[in-house]
């Protein structure tokens, strides 16, 4: 029935449309970078060594911007960067969606819905100007209508405007039938009946609806209120009227640069980075084999040993850190406040373990049946191979979501590098990490006014990351902990 | 060409089959001599490996764990005993100048801003801290309930809508909280701007106490909705069809469905999310941390919005009396041990299906 080779040949034209997809992707990201090096910085004061705050607002204004031989004025540069970082949130997103619809689609799946959305995917492609992409969308397109309606693509036009009209034919014609049969009283009173019931629903519904929107509304409105006044100049950051919305030409790209380069959070986020990647691995790797031994290993005082690492969760970590701030410091270890300053070793060896995520890995191991850990001994298996070739495949959504949730929390790490970083004094700033940075960062100006916009392009470029990490591995995440209902 | 082709193959697929022979017969001697060796170190009675017992197993597998907790979770713990009972302890020089038994705690309790108001300053750590436990806690819980039911009572959009609800879990506080703050300002603050209220100082120089704690207490909520939505949804997709349909037939409104059948239904979750969340609630910090400063008092107020850890990490901050902080934090543990203790004994009793 259905026709197979003009399925494969779909699938066929949708991996090369990738390839151009790729491409393209690569080609707004080369050109953002680019665009984003074209903005200048105000010129550093030899008094102070660092640029002086006030002329970010004026200094960039008046530039003439010079980019592969075109002459841009402030505003046109900020035009074009909007317009690029536009084009990365549509063409990225897409896609991934794509490739992922791609893989598991099967013969079955095919409607005119799937044509359609090639079309509208087309379409988009063609105002990223990805023109390649755009026409085999549209030629995807066609093979899809083919494959579902047997149409060429000459039938497919000719065929538009009958569709239509007997789609309309078919609507009035129901109309009609509802109104004939009006017969005697009892169906009258029970259409009456249905007609209340369905406006109640109909409410109903309608209030859940608006419920949930104003929640998400008042969910949303701070990411909007902060990606927006990262974007503004300080005037209008710190006028009395705000404005709700921001021209394209009118985001200011400079203050990430400001932030970025002047502000040091390069060098936060590299810190953080350093930071999180540690941590994670130390963790997930002393994880697994805890929970390994916790869930198989037979051994005395099990049960004990981690009763009492369950009852230790309860204590909260304040306790921890009065001690472990001693530990660190020069009556203990030696890794701050002495001249090897190991801020890293610091901020990274307390927390390479975590008795929550052995906890909760430990219930998923616990689930892998006994039986395959027997047929595995009986093969000559040892126990060693059969948690890296057996448990780890089997358990590891868990222990990726577990591996997401602890870069969360090293990324958002805030009391204990700042207490570490606290006693070092000017030095240690260069291990500070970014939210102690955020909020420790003075964003002033030389009369003393905090510069929001600045601080708020800051939190974003702190928050972004985040976000993009959520959106790529939103499954893993929600059903993660909606499952476990731990916390980090 | 065809024939060239193949010969070429041919000769190939010779040296591979050559190369994986040579490895298979290599690997085969190794496990004979492997299998040798612990034949004669079993005829011997020297094997040490079959006769490994349990415990030195699972040591091994336990040991990078145990040792880094040992280091910064079980040795705090009894450090923390012993800090208490050090007067004055100084941590630059690491001298003490005597021993008490309870001379801390009175320290703690006797001091200004943490149970006592000061007589320049409103607000303690202690009031603060319970007024964001029994506000907050309640009414994110009612909240998060309500939206979930919500969420799962519609299918269009459903999805879409999880996903916002879910954001603030994978935020920042500080740089939220900065937002929220920035929101909140006198001079040009959306909020202001959107209700009209002029220059209504929230967290500012001017502003009252409540109206700092409102802030606080909003962005509370905001941030731990998500988290409470996710169980709570969660749970209620578990919960059996046929007790909806049953009261689906009985034409039982939505208000009757709400409280008898899912609350009921889904109150051991709840429990466990309001025992969780009231120690979080206690533990708050990062964000009167962001939205007030270091210090929990915005600038030109008379009154401070530190909570308990606040007032913990004040004195290690400053690294001079360590002991007052290990009695802080051993006190908020005695709150929080009391608290988790009733509520598990309220749940045995109260929660049913």
């Amino acid at each position: 029935m259905f026709n197979k080779t003009l399925f494969d040949k779909s699938n066929k034209l949708e991996k090369i449309t990738f390839i151009f997809d790729v491409l393209a992707i690569i080609a707004y990201v080369t050109l953002f970078i680019m665009l984003f090096n074209t903005l200048q910085l105000p010129p550093i004061d030899p008094l102070t060594g660092e640029i002086v705050m006030s002329d970010i607002e004026t200094y960039p204004l008046n530039l003439v911007y010079r980019f592969m031989s075109f002459d841009l004025t402030y505003y046109q540069l900020n035009l074009l960067i909007s317009i690029t970082v536009i084009f990365m949130l549509v063409a990225i997103p897409m896609l991934a969606i794509n490739i992922k619809k791609l893989r598991t689609r099967t013969v079955y799946d095919v409607n005119s819905y799937v044509a359609g959305s090639k079309f509208v995917n087309a379409i988009i492609n063609l105002i990223s100007f990805n023109f390649v992409g755009s026409i085999l969308r549209v030629i995807n397109m066609f093979v899809l209508v083919e494959f579902v309606k047997g149409y060429k693509p000459k039938e497919f036009f000719k065929s538009i405007i009958p569709a239509i009209k007997t789609k309309i034919k078919k609507m009035k014609e129901k109309n009609v039938e509802i109104d004939e049969d009006i017969d005697d009283q009892a169906v009258i009173t029970l259409k009456k009946h249905i007609k209340h019931q369905n406006t109640a629903s109909a409410f109903r519904l309608m209030s859940t609806y608006l419920f949930l929107v104003i929640m998400a509304l008042i969910i949303v409105v701070p990411f909007y209120w902060m990606v927006i006044t990262a974007l503004k100049n300080y005037t209008s950051a710190s006028s009395t009227n705000p404005e709700f919305f921001i021209g394209l030409s009118r985001m200011n790209w400079i203050n990430f640069k400001v932030v970025l380069e002047e502000m040091n959070f390069g060098l936060y986020l590299k810190n953080t980075i350093i930071v999180a990647i540690f941590s994670t691995l130390g963790t997930v790797i002393t994880t697994i084999l805890s929970a390994y031994a916790f869930a198989r290993i037979e051994f005395k005082g099990r049960e004990l040993l981690f009763s009492i690492l369950i009852m230790t969760m309860m204590i909260p970590g304040e306790l921890y850190i009065v001690t472990n701030f001693i530990t660190v410091s020069r009556h203990g270890l030696g890794w701050i406040g002495t001249e090897n300053n190991q801020y890293f070793l610091a901020m990274i060896i307390p927390f390479v373990t975590s008795i929550s995520y052995i906890f909760f890995l430990r219930q998923n191991f616990k689930q892998i049946p006994e039986s395959l850990y027997k047929a595995a001994r009986v093969d000559g298996c040892s126990d060693f191979k059969y948690l890296v070739r057996v448990m780890v495949p089997i358990a590891s959504p868990t222990i990726f979501t577990i591996t997401i949730l602890n870069v969360f929390s090293s990324w958002n790490a805030y009391i204990w590098p700042r207490i570490i970083t606290g006693i070092g004094g000017e030095e240690a700033k260069a291990y500070w990490l970014i939210s102690n940075a955020l909020r420790d960062t003075t964003f002033m100006l030389e009369t003393g006014q905090v510069m929001h916009n600045l601080q708020i392009a800051a939190s974003t470029l702190v928050t972004v990351p985040l976000l993009i990490i959520f959106f790529a591995f939103r499954k893993y995440i929600m059903n993660g902990i909606g499952r476990s209902g731990t916390k980090g | 060409m065809n024939n060239l082709r193949n010969s070429v193959k041919q000769f190939l697929g010779k040296i591979m089959k050559n190369i994986k022979t040579f490895f298979w017969n290599l690997r085969r001697a190794v496990n004979n001599r492997k299998k040798k060796i612990s034949d004669f170190l079993d005829r011997k009675n020297l094997n040490f490996a079959g006769k490994f017992p349990g415990w030195a197993k699972a040591l091994i597998y336990l040991a990078p764990a145990l040792i880094v907790l040992s280091i910064f979770t079980f040795w705090p713990i009894i450090n923390s005993l012993r800090l208490v009972t050090f007067e004055n302890y100084n941590i630059v020089n690491n001298d003490i100048t005597g021993y008490t038994v309870f001379g801390n705690f009175i320290k703690v309790l006797n001091d200004e801003s943490f149970l006592f108001e000061a007589s320049h300053t409103q607000g303690t750590a202690i009031m603060n801290t319970l007024i964001i436990v029994f506000i907050s806690v309640p009414i994110s819980i009612f909240l998060a309930l309500f939206i979930s039911v919500a969420l799962n009572s519609i299918k269009f959009l459903k999805n879409f809508f999880q996903t916002v609800y879910f954001l603030p879990y994978v935020t920042n506080t500080i740089a939220i909280g900065l937002v929220i703050a920035y929101m909140f300002k006198a001079d040009g603050g959306l909020v202001n701007q959107l209700f009209g209220l002029g220059k209504f100082p929230w967290v500012e120089s001017g502003a009252e106490h409540w109206r700092s704690m409102f802030v606080l207490i909003f962005y509370s909520i905001w941030g731990s909705l998500a988290f409470k939505i996710m169980v709570f949804l969660t749970s209620i997709q578990g919960i059996d069809k046929q007790y909806y349909q049953a009261a689906a037939i009985d034409a039982t409104p939505r208000r009757r469905i709400f409280s008898k059948i899912t609350v009921p239904l889904i109150s051991p979750m709840i429990f466990y999310i309001l025992v969780t969340s009231v120690i979080g609630a206690f533990k708050i910090y990062n964000q009167i941390v962001a939205l007030f400063g270091v210090t929990g008092k915005p600038d030109g107020v008379d009154y401070t919005m530190q909570s308990i850890v606040m007032y913990i990490y004040k004195y290690i901050d400053g690294g001079n009396n360590l002991s007052v902080a290990a009695a802080g934090s051993l006190i908020l543990f005695a709150i929080i041990l009391v608290l988790t203790l009733v509520q598990m004994q309220v749940s045995k009793k109260r929660v049913h299906y």
